[in-house]
């Protein structure tokens, strides 16, 4: 046998490894992870507009985790995959001797939805009707709840109103 | 056990391999052989097996494949080629674990561009196929995208539910440009390497999953038509017409 096969064969190895060198999936950071219900604060009374309250913040139950400061007047809220359930402490006027906390239960279901080969699978929320529930009894300051959008896929636009 | 005998037996092949060349070449010097450079060349069959398949399903517990190869001499350049194989491969690709089970063919032609000198039979082949899948995708598991994982258990592993399970009855059609070669060990035993490079020409997308993994053509990765393999092959030839003597 002569060299010009082996040299040949030597040279498709080459080609090869080269192909061999795919890029590898990434999966970038612009692609929408799995999504936060989005909150708003509305008024109860006037043609449900806007309104923030003083003193105002939440705390999520059974976790020591804090939540980030909200950057808007929108919250976001990360939802639970283990459960279908998830708990929030609602507190107004905090410090003060008229502080007053709700504590709230946003009912939803969970399905998982493929992105790609790279990012895998992120859920989309659906929420329950109706979408919460004030546990605790008495003085509440939460007035009700108006579903926005009942399908959470993105964070692009507000889910749940809290009238207040 | 049986594991290490089947092992002692691929080495003994791998080792059979420079011998059988060394008698080869003495071959050109009887003056039989030189006979023939003038006689034409017989209608042959070729058959045989992928190694590297055979030997991956023994190593790894999460490769389970064969691959039958074969060709057919038409003249002194030209093969028709047919490559027929089973896979059953589970993968953990980023977040997620899933099973590939399916099988494959491959028919096209092989040219031999190689002069050989006197009394041998060696090849350099260019060659084209066109492939087509019948396979079935199981999603095992997975965890889901969430990069600030707030909720403790947010990166738990998912096994079951409305994702997981079965994907059955996926298909999937592409072409292959196929470079290799094949030395003439024995008069009538084969190896040889191949290189492929696949284009996806279509596939049946799975319902909310995606084909990552294809029998015969390997890794699909996103926005990317092109694939890779190769196969590893040791090959009988048997004579299907007679010379004239």
């Amino acid at each position: 046998m002569g060299k010009g096969p082996l040299k040949f064969s030597l040279g498709l190895f080459c080609i090869f490894f080269l192909f061999q060198c795919e890029k590898d999936d990434i999966c970038l950071s612009s692609i929408q992870e799995n999504p936060d219900l989005v909150l708003l604060l509305l008024d109860a009374e006037e043609n449900r507009l806007r309104k923030s309250p003083s003193g105002f913040s939440i705390r999520a139950i059974g976790t020591d985790s804090i939540l980030p400061r909200p950057s808007s007047d929108s919250l976001s809220l990360p939802l639970k995959i283990q459960e279908n359930n998830v708990q929030f402490e609602f507190i107004l006027n905090q410090g003060t001797e008229e502080e007053n906390r709700d504590t709230l239960q946003i009912n939803y279901q969970r399905f998982d939805t493929f992105i790609n080969g790279a990012c895998g699978y992120r859920s989309t929320f659906i929420l329950e009707d109706p979408p919460a529930l004030i546990l605790n009894p008495g003085d509440n300051w939460i007035k009700g709840f108006t579903i926005l959008k009942d399908t959470i896929a993105d964070e692009t636009r507000a889910h749940l109103g809290i009238l207040h | 056990m049986k594991h290490v005998r089947i092992w002692v037996f691929y080495i003994s092949l791998l080792g059979g391999f420079p011998l059988g060349y060394g008698q080869q070449e003495e071959i050109p010097v009887q003056p039989i052989d030189s006979l023939e450079v003038k006689e034409k060349v017989p209608l042959s069959l070729r058959f045989g097996l992928d190694l590297y398949r055979i030997i991956r399903s023994q190593t790894t517990d999460d490769f389970n494949g064969f691959e039958v190869v074969g060709d057919l001499r038409l003249s002194q350049n030209f093969f028709i080629a047919l490559e027929l194989g089973a896979i059953e491969s589970t993968q953990q690709i980023e977040q997620v674990n899933f099973t590939t089970n399916g099988t494959y063919y491959k028919l096209g032609f092989d040219y031999n561009m190689f002069e050989n000198w006197e009394g041998m039979d060696n090849h350099v082949t260019i060659g084209l196929r066109y492939a087509t899948s019948s396979h079935d995708q199981f999603l095992n598991n997975y965890t889901l995208l969430d990069r600030t994982r707030f909720w403790e258990g947010s990166n738990m592993l998912i096994s079951n539910g409305f994702a997981t399970g079965s994907r059955p009855n996926l298909n999937a059609q592409w072409l292959e440009v196929a470079v290799g070669f094949k030395v003439q060990l024995l008069k009538k035993i084969y190896m040889g390497l191949s290189l492929r490079l696949n284009r996806l020409l279509n596939d049946k997308i799975p319902e909310n999953f995606d084909n990552i993994y294809i029998p015969g053509f390997y890794k699909k990765t996103e926005n990317n038509n092109f694939g890779a393999g190769f196969n590893y092959t040791l090959t009988y030839r048997l004579p299907l017409r007679f010379r004239k003597k």
